[in-house]
């Protein structure tokens, strides 16, 4: 590993003309308006556009301009790419299609390529067969197969260029997530936190698609590429080594997840990427703890921040030492530059899966801001803002109510107050603009065995719709929140009947878009919410809304498809807690609204 | 003590393998509802015999995160309830051994080499009966009374023999 990384540092020095020129490329396209060139819209994940010529005063009359439906069933997560070619890019679930289809011509197909995958990949997908979507750069399209082949395609023409194997499914490794290009790199994680598997973020050579490097998110020091001495925790230098195995029971940390399958965004002037880990393998936290206390389970649930070079981690943050809720920490960390308490701060915000919205200072990783954004979070009463860590209530610790006990009530569930749906941030406002969670659970730990392959997961779950106070829709399972990082306030809130699992936008024509699990577009009021225009798609909503301009119109597109874990969570709806009680029957099911299949929307305003 | 537990219902499955047992549901009064045959059931009040109970915590742990809770479906796989009803034991004990490919990306896997849930088979089937035919309702059903006292006696009797080998 050591002599990997030694190499490959050596060369990206020999080859720095081209690193400039790739690093270039992507940066470039990102910082030109009228592209939507990475899947988070800029490398600081902010999903925000520039464009105004659909604006609050003309949203009400924009309409589909044409509609392709992908002939995948299944979640379709991500969105399309414009990177100025007059074709839109995207990708489908398993098996993982991919379309260059052409903007003018009413979608029609330019090329298309299909991997050849095998099928046992997809039951070792833990909530359904999604993929994030495509990264571009250079002419190269990248994308995760579900199998874990990472491939570039040419842009123009569709043809393979090469592919590598960044893991094993029949193991229980499998990818979901969307690549990241940095410098001459592509950089992408894994799934499997459900399989027992061992996380881990690796970067790859455009070019060749050889191996640069790869960073743990377990085991020791040398392979999750911290320096003990370097390293910072809380802005101070970790100073115990090999944490990452100290803090397991004898040898867990082998099949200790943490896999990074969110997004990662990145820094260019510090030039450092972001990303966080899941959860830390089994569900069953007594099979975690170490003579029948807490352990930390590091490195799982943290926020990593890396150089893009060699992979060395210049800080790190865990959310939440020792999970009890399967709180995957993968949530997008939103780079935004923010006054805090009179001084300009490099912020890193994120509205965690916990239901706490933080902001860390994104240059040492020092804890700023925690409040809650899900209200009903009771998982955690606060955060201690010396140690960085949860204050856990006892009535909701799975460990403390121990194995083989239901846990009641406890909030958000393990779907988490947000999920990977990502979040906005308008410069304007200063405000971030998300899709969450309103869901409740009964977590019930058990014994659970480690085989290969096999689902190591060792609790049970059922959902609730999270409580509703002052007037609030009775029953329902979501909002889109305007939230301010700094603050730590929600500063408005729409309710929803579902979860809002859709990636949000932002655009400087004062609106936020985001959709629905019905299958709603919606545009709102970016100042309070109000709904000023919506399109009811073929399918429930999981994608991301993005937008882009072609020929001096701009679009806005978008991928419907119901799936995902919403799906698997909603679609017969939830139980309701009141049942046998006499309470009527508010809460809906999903499937008595949408059915599956991938459609791609895109929206224009009249000529 | 676990595997005997997980083991118990292996003698029923052997036995309608051999497809002798012919399966009903009846309404004895009000209140109780069982069925017969492979995957029987005891539904009275809304509680039912330990057994079934086995099948919800089996289910909940081997199927829901495809099948959706309380066995009512997802978008990612079918309602089970309504599979039972259809298909009928033989098929469905036949497709959790040997897993199923439905249509391309679309995929039921084998537990062959689970032996929690394959010594359960007919312990879910009772789960899925007692949710259809039985009219039990959604979430996690408590154990008849008289019949918990029962399953803890038969559990320590197990426990002792399994001490004693």
């Amino acid at each position: 590993m050591l002599r990997v990384t030694g190499f490959a540092v050596a060369a990206t020095g020999l080859l720095a003309a081209s690193v400039a020129h790739a690093n270039q490329n992507q940066l470039e396209l990102q910082q030109n308006p009228e592209y939507w060139a990475t899947q988070l819209g800029n490398y600081q994940g902010n999903r925000f556009s520039e464009l105004d010529q659909i604006n609050r005063d003309n949203v009400n009359e924009l309409r589909s301009v044409w509609q392709f439906s992908t002939g995948v069933l299944r979640g379709h997560e991500g969105g399309p790419l414009y990177v100025g070619d007059g074709r839109l890019y995207i990708h489908t679930p398993f098996p993982n299609k991919v379309f260059a289809l052409d903007l003018e011509d009413e979608g029609r197909v330019v090329w298309s390529y299909e991997p050849d995958q095998d099928s046992r990949v997809i039951p070792v997908m833990c909530c359904d067969t999604v993929n994030r979507g495509l990264a571009y750069a250079d002419g190269r399209l990248f994308l995760g197969q579900a199998d874990n082949t990472l491939i570039a395609l040419d842009a123009e023409s569709g043809d393979l260029l090469w592919d590598v194997s960044n893991g094993d499914h029949t193991v229980g490794e499998t990818n979901t997530m969307s690549p990241l290009v940095v410098h001459d790199k592509v950089i992408v994680g894994i799934s499997g936190g459900e399989y027992g598997i061992r996380g881990h973020m690796t970067a790859y050579d455009v070019e060749s698609g050889e191996m640069v490097w790869r960073g743990y998110s377990t085991g020791p020091d040398d392979e999750v590429l911290i320096d003990p001495d370097t390293t910072l925790m809380l802005g101070e230098p970790i100073g115990e080594a090999d944490l990452g195995v100290s803090t397991w029971p004898e040898g867990e940390w082998e099949r200790g997840g943490g896999a990074p399958w969110g997004w990662v965004t990145y820094d260019p002037d510090l030039d450092l990427i972001y990303y966080g880990t899941g959860n830390p393998g089994t569900w069953n936290p007594d099979q975690r703890a170490i003579d029948g206390e807490p352990a930390d389970n590091k490195w799982a649930i943290t926020v990593f921040a890396r150089d893009p070079n060699n992979g060395e981690v210049k800080w790190v943050y865990q959310k939440v030492p020792f999970d009890e809720w399967d709180y995957d920490g993968v949530n997008e960390n939103q780079l935004i530059d923010i006054e805090f308490e009179g001084e300009e701060r490099k912020g890193l915000a994120i509205i965690d899966r916990t239901g706490f919205g933080m902001l860390l200072d994104r240059e040492t990783g020092e804890l700023l801001v925690a409040e809650k954004f899900a209200p009903e979070t009771n998982w955690a009463d606060s955060y201690d803002m010396e140690t960085g860590r949860p204050n856990v209530s006892d009535e909701y610790s799975t460990f403390r109510q121990g194995v083989n006990v239901n846990t009641t009530d406890i909030c958000p569930t393990a779907m988490g107050a947000k999920n990977m749906q990502p979040s906005a941030y308008s410069p304007r406002t200063g405000l971030i603009y998300a899709g969450i969670n309103r869901i409740c659970m009964n977590y019930e730990p058990y014994e659970t065995e480690y085989v290969a392959g096999q689902p190591y997961v060792g609790a049970t779950l059922t959902m609730m719709p999270a409580p509703t106070q002052n007037g609030e829709m009775e029953g329902r399972m979501g909002s889109f929140i305007a939230w301010d990082p700094v603050a730590g306030e929600t500063v408005w809130e729409v309710d929803e009947r579902f979860a809002v699992w859709s990636g949000a936008l932002a655009t400087a024509g004062d609106l936020a878009f985001y959709g629905t699990l019905e299958g709603h577009v919606k545009a709102v009021d970016i100042e309070n919410g109000e709904e000023l225009w919506r399109f009811k798609t073929p399918s429930g909503i999981i994608g991301n809304v993005n937008t882009f301009m072609h020929e001096g119109k701009q679009y806005v597109g978008v991928l419907s498809g119901v799936g995902g874990w919403a799906g698997i969570g909603l679609a017969a709806g939830l139980e309701d807690p009141e049942e046998g009680l006499g309470a009527v029957g508010v809460f809906s099911a999903l499937g008595d609204y949408t059915k599956l299949g991938g459609v791609l929307t895109v929206f224009a305003l009249p000529d | 003590m676990t595997v005997c537990v997980r083991f118990r219902a292996i003698p029923v499955f052997a036995l309608a393998l051999l497809g002798f047992v012919t399966t009903h549901a009846a309404a004895d009064d009000e209140n109780r509802m069982t069925g017969e045959g492979p995957g029987a059931f005891i539904v009275e009040d809304g509680k039912v015999d330990p057994n079934t109970y086995e099948g919800y915590l089996v289910y909940t742990r081997a199927c829901m995160a495809c099948h959706g809770p309380d066995g009512m479906g997802s978008s990612f796989a079918p309602n089970l309830i309504r599979v039972v009803e259809r298909r009928g034991w033989e098929n469905f004990a036949g497709t959790i051994a040997a897993g199923r490919e439905v249509q391309p990306g679309q995929v039921m896997p084998s537990f062959a080499d689970d032996p929690y849930v394959m010594g359960n088979i007919p312990n879910l089937y009772s789960y899925m009966r007692a949710r259809g035919e039985g009219g039990l309702g959604r979430g996690r059903p408590r154990i008849i009374e008289s019949m918990q006292e029962q399953d803890e006696e038969k559990d320590e009797a197990a426990e002792e023999a399994s001490a004693e080998d």
